[in-house]
């Protein structure tokens, strides 16, 4: 392998990228917006639901529990229209959740027994559904446990008082306290970008020169395939490296999520993750002929591999057979150590299994890639 | 095999599924000589070169080019010859300059020793622009030319082009016809794809190809003579008509 070949080789490539304004855009400017898009909107946070509270009770006790749900972000109050019952407005899509405080509330609630408050939700969109409950069964539980404090204070010697305390949960997200749902996107989105850059634009690159003609043209030369691929390849791997940093800086500027792994580790995972996408990129050129196949093919396989990747679906939440196709996907892996490198800080070295699939994943894919291209035709 | 040859096949045949593109091809090309490939469209005539550059490989028979089996040596045949393919095949986003350096980086070319050359040549094709203009900017002759200027960087014994004229007003025509004379007369080998029958008139030695088959294999004179013809044009029609019959 000569050294001038190869420099040869991504001197051009880098000029070219560079003079392609679709690539820039594709390379720099998707990133960013990316980053700010998926940071700031795709969240797993609900808020604004609208609420609609039927107080069957409207006792003391049972207003003072509602006011619990005005002073949050999460809820709009809602008013019934005369007429409408609860389960209409659900329908008309006035109320997301519906609560129903049932007359006794405030007695039951006294005498020391267990009131039962119904909540109504609209199943429609699962996630916030859940989400939503989840808020609104919190605060009912908070009032609950406050009355208990206060009677106990208030009476000491009542029965009420002398209830064995409940079992309270308290939760605490470690590495994300507040649900922060860009420090759960950042390294998704690293994840995905490189991916982009890798596999589509290798291919794109690989497959324009077949294309506009050129790579017989450097099939005639006694430039090794290896000299050829790795010149053209270099250039994308490198680009890539640099925009995992120029994410984690970004993030770290607007969403103030901090890399707390080792720069090192993160840049050895990426370089092998980067050697299996690249690897497929030359693949899908061997199969296409025209860019636009290859965009096609890069995108299908980038589908896949995002909604393969744990992502957007946790992978416990996958179906048996599903869970078991994640291990053939090498984005789930990189995701699973880009998250703890970077949020966690977790060293490589409690990844053996993450690392050892990159490894293999990564030599084996460049391997066939390199293998099914060839100078010459059949 | 004699050396002396620069080309020589025998019963060269290329098959693509049960299509027979090249069907036994039997020539000999001597050093210094320029040698037309005619032929109507799909007549064969790319897909022989292909096999002769070493891109494609033979379904049969066998190719030797400077001293080089094309299927155990294909690499080591990269080296003697510069090819120019049917489309144009530089990089339209680099600048004139910047395509020469990438190939004289590409063929390992001494970057002092490949501006010279590359400066004859482009003088002898009659190319006189700034190195930095874009070669997408160039009208389709001269990127024509400047392809073969490319082509020469590494001073190859043979030239094999493949339909260089097409798309090119005659007067480059003739201009490119001249070059590849003073190319022949260096001593190097040229190898000429062409369907324009009066081009024909230009080489040492041609073939006439239909559908994957040599029809005749000899110099224009003797092609006139032998037929009674006035021009290749006449000589093409009649030998079409023969055959259509
Ligand atoms: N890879 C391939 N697979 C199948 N058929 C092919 C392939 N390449 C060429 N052919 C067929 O072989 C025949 C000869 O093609 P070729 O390109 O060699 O002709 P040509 O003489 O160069 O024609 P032209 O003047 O149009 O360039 C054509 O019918 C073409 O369709
Ligand atoms: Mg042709």
């Amino acid at each position: 392998m000569s050294i001038r070949v190869l420099f040869s080789f991504v001197k051009k490539e880098i000029k070219q990228i560079f003079r392609t304004k679709e690539m820039l855009i594709l390379m720099f400017g998707a990133p960013l917006l990316q980053l700010l898009v998926l940071g700031f909107t795709v969240t797993n946070e609900v808020k604004h639901i609208k609420l609609f509270i039927e107080d069957r009770d409207n006792t003391e006790l049972s207003r003072a529990m509602c006011e619990g749900f005005k002073h949050t972000d999460r809820f709009d109050l809602v008013q019934q229209q005369r007429g409408e019952s609860s389960t209409i407005m659900i329908q008309n899509w006035e109320a997301q959740l519906v609560v129903i405080v049932p007359q006794g509330f405030g007695r039951e609630l006294r005498q020391n027994r267990k009131p039962d408050v119904q909540f109504i939700t609209d199943g429609l969109d699962g996630n916030s559904a859940a989400v939503s409950l989840g808020y609104a069964q919190g605060i009912v539980a908070r009032f609950i446990q406050s009355m208990l404090q206060e009677s106990r204070q208030k009476y000491p010697f009542t029965a009420l008082s002398s209830m064995p305390s409940q079992v309270i949960v308290s939760q605490r997200m470690w590495y994300n306290e507040d649900l922060n749902s860009a420090q759960y996107m950042v390294p998704g989105i690293i994840v995905i970008l490189i991916t982009i850059i890798s596999m589509m634009m290798s291919a794109m690159s690989l497959v324009k020169e077949k294309e506009i003609g050129t790579l017989e043209q450097l099939m005639v030369t006694p430039a090794s395939k290896i000299e050829l691929l790795l010149g053209k390849l270099i250039p994308y791997w490198v680009i890539a490296m640099f925009e995992i940093s120029a994410v984690t800086f970004a993030a770290h500027f607007i969403f103030r999520i901090h890399f707390t792994g080792s720069v090192a580790e993160m840049a050895l995972a990426a370089g092998l993750y980067l050697m299996t996408t690249l690897g497929i990129g030359i693949f899908i050129s061997t199969i296409t002929d025209t860019q636009q196949q290859a965009m096609f093919f890069s995108w299908f396989m980038m589908i896949f591999m995002i909604l393969l990747s744990g992502l957007f679906v946790p992978v416990q939440n996958m179906p048996y057979l599903i869970k078991k196709l994640t291990l053939l996907n090498p984005m789930s892996f990189m995701l699973a150590i880009t998250r703890e490198v970077i949020i966690k800080g977790t060293p490589l070295r409690y990844m053996f299994r993450e690392v050892a699939a990159l490894t293999l994943y990564g030599f084996v894919t460049f391997f066939l890639g390199v293998t099914r291209f060839h100078k010459t035709t059949k | 095999m004699n050396a002396e040859y620069m080309i020589r096949t025998e019963d060269l045949t290329k098959v693509f599924g049960n299509f027979t593109a090249v069907d036994k091809m039997n020539i000999e090309i001597m050093p210094g000589q320029i040698f037309g490939f005619l032929g109507a469209n799909g007549a064969g005539k790319t897909t022989a070169i292909r096999m002769l550059c070493g891109l494609l490989k033979p379904s049969s028979g066998k190719a030797m080019v400077a001293g080089y089996d094309v299927r155990v040596d294909s690499e080591a045949i990269k080296r003697k010859i510069g090819y120019m393919s049917q489309r144009f095949s530089l990089y339209d986003d680099l600048s004139i300059g910047e395509n020469i350096r990438f190939y004289s980086g590409i063929y390992q070319v001494p970057y002092k020793v490949a501006m010279e050359r590359a400066k004859d040549s482009l003088k002898m094709v009659g190319l006189d622009l700034s190195m930095k203009v874009m070669t997408g900017s160039l009208p389709l002759g001269f990127k024509q030319r400047l392809a073969l200027v490319c082509a020469l960087l590494h001073d190859p014994p043979l030239l094999i082009l493949d339909e260089p004229t097409s798309g090119v007003d005659p007067m480059a025509r003739r201009a490119f016809w001249n070059v590849i004379n003073s190319l022949a007369e260096q001593g190097k080998t040229i190898i000429v794809s062409t369907h324009f029958m009066d081009e024909a008139e230009y080489c040492h030695r041609l073939i006439i190809m239909r559908s994957g088959s040599v029809l005749v294999d000899d110099s224009p004179r003797a092609l006139k003579e032998k037929y009674g013809s006035r021009n290749m044009q006449e000589l093409f029609l009649l030998l079409a008509g023969a055959v259509n019959e």
